[in-house]
């Protein structure tokens, strides 16, 4: 009997554990109405734009605080990235124009390609729309948004939200895998969220926490 | 050949009275800064960044006993502290309510802080081996340090402006390749006041 209990828990640990685990699944969506398109572009900054970010990070347990430092060019998908320590420290300096990173400067433990990579693959999520026209879209009646976008590798982007109720972005890998979650939540400057929330679960999870301290369009 | 060995001779004796002029310098330096025991204030640090229209400001408190006990800690935008007690450095960052460990206080960069400002508040800013520095009495007098090979990949110059009250800083300078720059004013300076121990133990 106390055997069965014990099971029973186990099971239902196992459930919860898992439901966590599972990515929700991706809606499919067609092209929507043209007039509905540009709503999905309003979670980004939409011209020339810089921010400062006071982000907190916690990977596998531990936490670090540092300033991030971003300046945006939507029109030439160009990012200048920039961590600094309270102190004024540049731990990283790096640039993507076309594509390509460049790092100009980076010290360990951030300078490896891996996290140079990372850290611009999250930069871009959260300030640059995917390159491409969404693969399908949806105004609901309460005006939020629901866009899809796929990418070349087969990976999958979701916008859902909207200015008044904040707005979560989905990365997905070519298995429909959630690899990044993003929650940006409102007042917005300049198409800036004053808090974002993004956890990356592969291929190495961690959480940043940001909070906009400068914006300055 | 008089007139080679006669400049050679001025030459050699203007090098030796500066040389007696700079150790009387740092000298006097050092013996402003001989009673004080501690230090605190209030500072506003400015990072200049060439990719920023405007200044990213940050503010914060520092806490000094001699010899070499430190808090320097910032109270906006993050809150973060870093704790020196002899050879011990510790750095927390408030995060979700309370205090935390930093993750990444092995930076190097980080450690330099403490080290180099304990030795600027008891005037021995001729004791590092890092940088090479130069003295002019102003006023405002300032003591200027360039950084040796490696170092200088990040800081091409620090510029310390002494306060007219003796042993007193007023503003730090730091400069880098490429154009970006920190300045640190100090405000609300007292000295010798009473600081309990505890103030560098605990975040």
């Amino acid at each position: 009997m106390i055997w069965k209990k014990s099971l029973d828990i186990f099971l239902l640990g196992f459930l919860i554990l898992s439901i966590g685990c599972v990515s929700p699944p991706r809606k499919t969506l067609g092209p929507g109405s043209p007039d509905d398109l540009p709503g999905c572009y309003a979670v980004f900054p939409a011209g020339p734009w810089e921010s400062v970010h006071k982000i907190e990070a916690t990977i596998r347990g531990g936490s670090s605080s540092l300033l991030g430092v971003t300046k945006g060019d939507p029109s030439e998908r160009r990012l200048d990235s920039l961590l600094l320590t309270p102190e004024g420290f540049i731990l990283f300096d790096a640039e993507l124009r076309g594509g390509q990173t460049t790092v100009r400067r980076a010290v360990a433990p951030f300078d490896s390609t891996a996290f140079a990579g990372g850290l611009m693959e999250d930069v871009s999520l959260l300030f640059l729309p995917p390159k491409d026209k969404p693969t399908g879209w949806e105004k609901k009646t309460d005006g939020t948004m629901i866009c899809n976008w796929r990418g070349p590798d087969d990976s999958h982007t979701e916008v859902t939200g909207s200015m008044e109720g904040g707005w979560r972005i989905l990365r997905r890998n070519k298995y429909g895998k959630v690899i990044r979650e993003v929650v940006l939540n409102g007042p917005f400057f300049d198409g800036l969220a004053s808090r974002v929330e993004l956890r990356a679960f592969k291929p190495a999870a961690y959480r940043l926490r940001m909070t906009l301290v400068q914006p300055s369009p | 050949m008089k007139k080679i060995l006669f400049l050679s001779l001025l030459i050699m004796t203007g090098l030796f009275y500066t040389e007696i002029a700079l150790s009387q310098d740092w000298n006097s330096l050092k013996e402003a800064s001989r009673n004080i025991r501690s230090v605190k204030a209030d500072f506003l640090q400015k990072r200049f960044l060439q990719i920023l229209t405007k200044p990213l400001l940050s503010e914060g408190k520092l806490f000094f006993n001699t010899p070499d006990s430190l808090r320097w800690e910032y109270l906006s935008p993050l809150r973060t502290v870093m704790l020196q007690k002899g050879s011990t450095i510790q750095v927390y960052n408030f995060s979700e309510g309370k205090w935390k460990p930093e993750m990444t206080q092995a930076v190097e960069a980080r450690r330099m802080v403490p080290a180099e400002i304990s030795r600027w508040f008891q005037g021995r800013f001729n004791e590092t081996k890092t940088f090479k520095h130069a003295y002019s009495p102003g006023p405002p007098a300032r003591v200027t340090m360039v950084p040796g090979e490696g170092i200088n990949r990040f800081i091409q110059r620090i510029e310390i402006v002494l306060s007219a009250r003796p042993g007193v800083i007023d503003r730090v300078e730091i400069e880098e390749p490429g154009g970006s720059r920190t300045s640190i004013e100090f405000k609300n300076v007292e000295i010798n006041s009473s600081i309990p121990s505890e103030v560098f133990e605990k975040p």
